[in-house]
């Protein structure tokens, strides 16, 4: 009796499990899939496994490659460029003011550490398009808008906060030992940040770097509202797929196909990292 | 040089290296506040300053002019605002609540004792790190009226096919169900961080006590997981506010109005009609009920917890 219930507590754990999984893995599947098929099959209904319901065709793949290149180039140089640098500098900032907040005692008017740590934090609390249009002016004014410098800027301030929020989360794991041993020993404070603080954060930079570079490849508003034609990123490129001549599913399937690739990569490399590291719970 | 000096010159340097410890400290933080303070909080308080203004362009430049009231009188006038904000809000009210139920329920199953764990956390975490635009397009291709595998599985158990998008009775719903699909993972990653928190000698020394299940799940892991279920739902509900891609791809803000948010009524205003002050103006009001709905929130954790704890 007791064997049967836990038989089918088990089975009821599963197909709740499975039926999550088959929700999340269909439209994945659903795009994989539509990449590869002729435009008949897209139109005459729903075809679902490839070699039985439709012969699939590499043929927009190939365009995509050929004749669309220069079009897909732009945009993806353009994403990695900008997402690199920013994250790059977010989680430079982030590390440097998580050190900072962990390691000395700040007092700004009424602000200790913890209400600094806070403000910052709480900067992800302002809706994006609240300070787009100001930025808009502000990189009117100086010269900025439709370059990657300006999206560099704006991505940085949207990810810094992310990266002192989980950089302080690893940092308040390290041993303080080891650190005032060689202050003691006469090193200096910037020394020892570079020479111990950050060998031993190496893992946890990587992760957060990451993750802001993710934000930032998939980022759209910002990007549309702060750039034009000579700027665009890959989200931009994906979007305008609609706008310009109504949806062509095969190629509007391969190019979103292209840009969950590094999603999947991080979270199936990752998964460990991103679960330990992203909540400091009850902090 | 006499004793006198020497021991002057050391006291100088004490406080010199003091001094500069306390420097050090501050150029830890000074690049972070920096860029804080000038792409967030700069623009922010250019932005109260636009919405009372009037924006003229000429000879390619910007100028402002104080226009007083004028877009706020024009803005609480403005039929579009409720229609953008009332959508908003359905979406964050219901969306965060939906996402926050199947959450629970996936992190509470994926940390029981099953095969196949890190395939479903892996799963399961996916799709919040999908770019928007691209889920947007799923969705539609999901959706779509009449070659998507959802109305063909509707067709198929022998229902009426649905106009998901075009539709203005569902077009809202459809929304919500495609946000569900990607941000449940926030949740789901933030309630399964807590319940691994939780020392499983609670649990079992409450079930060897003889608590069953439900009793289990109400009195050892709810109470210890409400830090998580609060950092869960505050930080979506922040993020929930701020929808607009999907909508972007889904709908463009459609049928008629009835899918635009306040970020895409904002844009579209600010941007597309070119009108950048009452944009200002639209998308400030975004701001106050994402700061009430905050207030509210951490009032009502705050007296839970001294219920709880006192």
């Amino acid at each position: 009796m007791v064997k049967k219930k836990r038989l089918l507590n088990n089975a009821a754990t599963y197909g709740m499990l499975l039926l999550w999984a088959l929700i999340v893995l269909f439209p994945l599947y659903w795009v994989v899939t539509t990449s590869f098929k002729e435009i008949g099959d897209v139109f005459r209904g729903p075809r679902y496994i490839p070699w039985v319901d439709f012969i699939p065709t590499t043929e927009w793949w190939y365009n995509i490659w050929t004749v669309q290149r220069r079009m897909l180039l732009g945009p993806v140089f353009n994403s990695l460029v900008i997402a690199t640098s920013s994250s790059l500098f977010a989680v430079i900032f982030g590390t440097m003011a998580a050190y900072g907040l962990e390691r000395f005692r700040f007092k700004f008017g009424h602000m200790k550490n913890k209400d600094i740590l806070l403000w910052i934090v709480s900067q992800r609390v302002m809706p994006p398009v609240i300070t787009a249009l100001a930025l808009f002016i502000m990189f009117h004014f100086a010269g900025l808008l439709d370059t990657k410098l300006a999206l560099i800027f704006v991505y940085i301030a949207a990810h810094t906060p992310i990266a002192v929020w989980m950089m302080t989360n690893f940092i308040s794991q390290l041993p303080i030992s080891i650190e005032e041993a060689a202050l003691v020993d006469g090193a200096s404070r910037v020394q020892v940040f570079f020479r111990i603080v950050l060998p031993m954060v190496a893992p946890s930079i990587a992760v957060t770097f990451l993750l802001c570079f993710i934000f930032a490849w998939n980022e759209f508003l910002l990007a549309l509202m702060l750039t034009g034609g000579r700027t665009q990123t890959l989200p931009l490129l994906i979007a305008a797929q609609h706008f310009q001549r109504g949806p062509q599913w095969w190629d509007i399937s391969v190019l979103v196909t292209i840009s969950i690739i590094p999603a999947i990569i991080l979270v199936v490399s990752l998964q460990r990292y991103l679960i330990k590291g992203l909540i400091p719970i009850g902090k | 040089m006499s004793v006198h000096d020497v021991a002057n010159a050391k006291k100088r340097k004490q406080r010199a290296t003091g001094f500069s410890e306390q420097r050090t400290g501050r150029a830890f933080l000074a690049p972070t506040v920096i860029i804080l303070l000038a792409l967030t909080i700069l623009p922010f308080l250019l932005t109260i300053i636009l919405s009372f203004s009037r924006v003229t362009f000429e000879g390619g430049g910007i100028q402002l002019h104080f226009a007083g009231l004028a877009n706020w009188s024009r803005l609480f006038a403005d039929e579009r605002l409720w229609n953008a904000f009332s959508n908003t809000l359905i979406l964050v009210v219901f969306g965060v609540s939906v996402q926050f139920l199947i959450g629970l329920g996936l992190a509470l199953l994926v940390n029981g004792k099953i095969k196949g764990q890190g395939f479903f956390k892996v799963l399961f975490l996916l799709p919040m790190l999908l770019a928007p635009i691209s889920v947007g397009y799923m969705g539609r291709m999901m959706f779509d009226y009449g070659r998507s595998p959802i109305n063909d599985f509707l067709n198929r158990v022998g229902l009426e096919p649905i106009g998901w998008l075009i539709s203005g009775d569902v077009a809202l719903l459809t929304i919500l169900l495609t946000d569900t699909w990607q941000w449940t993972p926030v949740m789901f990653l933030i309630l399964l961080v807590g319940l691994q928190a939780i020392p499983k000698e609670y649990v079992e020394a409450a079930s060897i006590d003889g608590a069953t299940g439900w009793q289990l799940f109400r009195h050892i892991t709810l109470p210890l997981l409400a830090s998580a279920v609060l950092v869960a739902i505050l930080f979506r509900t922040v993020e929930a506010f701020k929808v607009v891609d999907i909508i972007v791809i889904m709908t463009g803000g459609g049928p008629g109005l009835g899918t635009e948010s306040m970020t895409l009524f904002a844009y579209i205003a600010g941007l597309r009609i070119f009108d950048i002050a009452y944009g200002a103006a639209i998308s400030l009001t975004l701001f106050i009920p994402v700061l009430l709905g905050i207030g509210v929130f951490l009032a009502v954790a705050r007296r839970y917890r001294a219920s709880t704890s006192g």
